[in-house]
């Protein structure tokens, strides 16, 4: 069973992530889960969501997990976001910051000794897509860290689950994937 | 003609979209709705699906869940195959006409996302409002999963508009732990699964003009008891052995294979919880877990709710020494709704059970494997004592002192 | 109406207004249509009266407003002409009288005993209009 576990901020995507991410595993013919904690469902309020992966079909309904990666996609949660909840010692970190992956363990001392990850989706997204939709960019790091997929197969995939978006829009989001993952540290 | 949809074998869809999609695929002819959270997308979905020319249908909008559920009646007193989605406060607003559908014998096809009903206001899952349905006459199916809340649909709109039953059917889901769920769900393709619910039979349609009825008429004392013992005599003869056959039909089409009372590990277990919705799924698995420890433990699912499989469940449970019935529902004044029925179900047989209650997960209240393994602790001492040793109802789950009563 | 067990009927709060299959009824008069013992026109309310109309077509305009105004379609009307009163069917309530506009008024109630005959014979005459205004500041 892998498990991950997305902070956001409502709006910035993360349960469009966690279930595209859903969608590409399944076409490998494991079982995926994705859901996510709601809350006050305001926009811009602090959020989380779920992606669970295994071989055989899922179960387990309970919203406790302890997380083999941890995505953060917004900046500032590392500082008000209890995003090491549950952490196990091999959870792997990937964090959204504008900072070095040194500076940003300076700045959020939790991180020390942990296996921490850095990439700028919110400047990769408004570069490459035009707004801050740090999602699929932080799919792009999770390929590059994880070593889950090839690039080609995953972009392909991806395709397929954007396919509602304005294909101007599509382009846009494989750059920003391929960018994060070639960006990631 | 609808336009068909092409989908993959297996879509990655959440209970929502499962449940929308399987109005689609057997081409509903009205939806009258009025949203609400976490229901909302099912509606949604088929107004998207209308609009877009993937349904021929009827998409109603209506100024509460009241009048929401009296445009299904109308429509399917009008001869349509109709069905809307709905949750907590709007079920509880429908309450009233909920009763009428199921007296006019009309097989309306109710959603029901399961929430917790407010005060305090709360939009996550608990199971309130499908209890609060479980005097209306309806037939209620109950989904542990996004696939369930897909298949349950097309069992429903089978059973319902058959011609020996017609009546109205439940199909419920717990509201974001399923209906904002992504897992795979293996579809039908269209054509199976118009082909396995049918063409709509119309049955004493008001829009047959040949044959002039009324409809929703008055009755008194005179004449309502053996109205409601009509009622009472289908939904307890008629529903069970069609739900049977179709629960059958539907293994051969798809290879999944549902019963009215669902069953793991039950064959030599000395303890079994008893729970709805997706608990069922997760003690399934803490049960998987303890049988590796050579614990005899086992979890029945409630799959059909109304009408209640009492002689199923007193067979699987003849041979259980301890029982937890585990309620997502405030009892407010009692013990839990599955208690009593158990207890009832119980009382004349053999079984010498222990039987205790557990109120758990209301308000979307998380319900840990952890707390599934300390329920069957609790029951392991009730079976080595051969009596209880709890209190009869516990709170988990809850912060603060423990909560327990009787 | 026979009452039946409760299995001895068919399902739903239904009820049929017609035994089998009716074809063209909007241009079926009532007393020619094959109405069912589910249907109230099979029943008759004819005891439930004290005083009865009696129609006098002498005085009659035709103005339709008995027709318009009887709860119980009491008032046989054919090709916009007055011709009767069903007697199955009214409860003898009076507002056909009361909603006739005729001077003297073309329907009154009589004793539910009193032939029609005589009823004709002692109908009023026209009242005066000084009365009709005395009438309508009531």
């Amino acid at each position: 069973m892998l498990e991950i576990r997305w902070h956001s901020r409502a709006g910035q995507g993360a349960v469009t992530g966690a279930k595209g991410l859903a969608d590409v595993v399944s076409t490998t013919g494991k079982h995926v889960q994705a859901f996510a904690f709601y809350g006050s469902a305001k926009r811009g309020a602090a959020m989380t969501a779920y992606n669970r992966v295994d071989d055989k079909v899922i179960m387990n309904h309970e919203k406790f997990m302890a997380p083999d990666y941890v995505l953060v996609i917004d900046p500032a949660l590392v500082y008000v976001a209890d995003f090491t909840a549950f952490e196990k010692p091999d959870t792997v970190y990937i964090i959204t910051t504008h900072l070095t992956t040194e500076e940003l363990i300076a700045s959020q001392p939790k991180l020390e000794g942990k296996k921490v990850h850095t990439v700028d989706c919110i400047k990769i997204s408004q570069e490459t897509i035009g707004k801050a939709i740090p999602n699929t960019p932080m799919l792009g790091a999770l390929m590059k860290v994880s070593g889950m997929y090839e690039m080609d197969f995953f972009k392909e995939n991806m395709i397929r689950v954007l396919k509602k978006l304005p294909q101007k829009i599509i382009d846009a989001n494989m750059i920003a994937i391929q960018r994060a993952y070639d960006e990631v540290k | 003609m609808a336009d068909t949809m092409e989908l993959r074998d297996i879509e990655v869809w959440d209970g929502n979209m499962a449940a929308a999609q399987a109005l689609r695929q057997v081409q509903v002819d009205v939806v009258a709705a009025y949203p609400i959270t976490p229901s909302t997308p099912i509606v949604e979905g088929y107004a998207t699906y209308k609009a877009n020319g993937y349904v021929d249908g009827e998409f109603v909008m209506v100024e509460s869940e009241h009048a929401a559920m009296s445009g299904c009646i109308g429509a399917a007193a009008a001869g349509g195959r109709v069905a809307t989605a709905t949750s907590s406060q709007g079920f509880a607003l429908m309450v009233e006409t909920l009763y009428s559908a199921s007296g006019m014998r009309l097989p309306i096809i109710l959603n029901v996302v399961n929430r917790a009903i407010g005060a305090p206001l709360n939009v996550n899952g608990d199971h309130s409002d499908m209890y609060m349905g479980r005097d209306s006459g309806w037939i209620q199916l109950d989904a542990y999963n996004p696939q369930h809340a897909y298949d349950l649909n097309f069992i429903a709109f089978k059973v319902a508009e058959d011609h020996d039953v017609r009546l109205p059917a439940m199909v419920h889901q717990d509201g974001f732990m399923t209906s904002h769920t992504a897992q795979g769900v293996h579809t039908l393709t269209d054509e199976a699964a118009y082909g396995f619910v049918g063409e709509f039979q119309p049955m004493n349609d008001m829009l047959d003009l040949d044959h002039p009825v009324t409809h929703g008429v008055q009755t008194e004392e005179d004449w309502h008891f053996e109205h409601k013992a009509r009622q009472q005599h289908a939904l307890m003869t008629a529903v069970i052995p069609k739900i049977e056959a179709a629960f059958a039909e539907f293994e051969k089409l798809s290879g999944r294979k549902y019963n009215l009372v669902e069953t793991h590990q039950m064959e030599d277990a000395e303890m079994a919880v008893i729970c709805m919705g997706t608990s069922v799924e997760t003690a399934m698995e803490v049960v998987d877990e303890l049988r590796a420890q050579g614990i005899k433990a086992g979890v029945v699912g409630i799959r059909v709710f109304r009408p209640w499989p009492l002689e199923q469940l007193a067979e699987v449970l003849k041979n259980v020494k301890a029982i937890g019935t585990l309620d997502r529902s405030s009892p407010h004044g009692t013990v839990g709704m599955l208690y009593n029925e158990i207890a009832g179900t119980l009382f004349n047989c053999d079984t010498k059970a222990v039987l205790n209650n557990y109120i758990y997960g209301l308000g979307g209240r998380d319900l840990t494997k952890a707390h599934v393994v300390g329920i069957f602790n609790d029951l392991k001492a009730n079976v080595d004592a051969g009596k209880l040793t709890t209190p009869l109802q516990q709170y988990i789950g809850l912060r603060g002192p423990k909560l327990s009563f009787f | 109406m026979e009452k039946a067990g409760w299995d001895g009927f068919e399902i739903g709060a239904m009820l049929r207004t017609f035994d089998g299959a009716i074809q063209n009824i909007a241009t079926t008069l009532p007393e020619d249509r094959a109405y069912s013992q589910s249907s109230s026109f099979t029943a008759s309310v004819a005891d439930w009266r004290i005083e009865k109309p009696l129609f006098n077509k002498d005085y009659c305009i035709d103005c339709q407003f008995c027709w318009v105004f009887c709860p119980d379609m009491s008032i046989i009307s054919r090709d916009k002409k007055m011709i009767g009163i069903d007697f199955d069917h009214c409860k003898g309530c009076g507002i056909c009288v009361e909603v006739c506009p005729t001077n003297p008024k073309s329907l009154l109630m009589f004793p539910e005993q009193k032939d029609e005959e005589s009823a004709l014979v002692e109908w009023p005459k026209k009242v005066k209009k000084e009365k009709e205004d005395e009438v309508g500041e009531e």
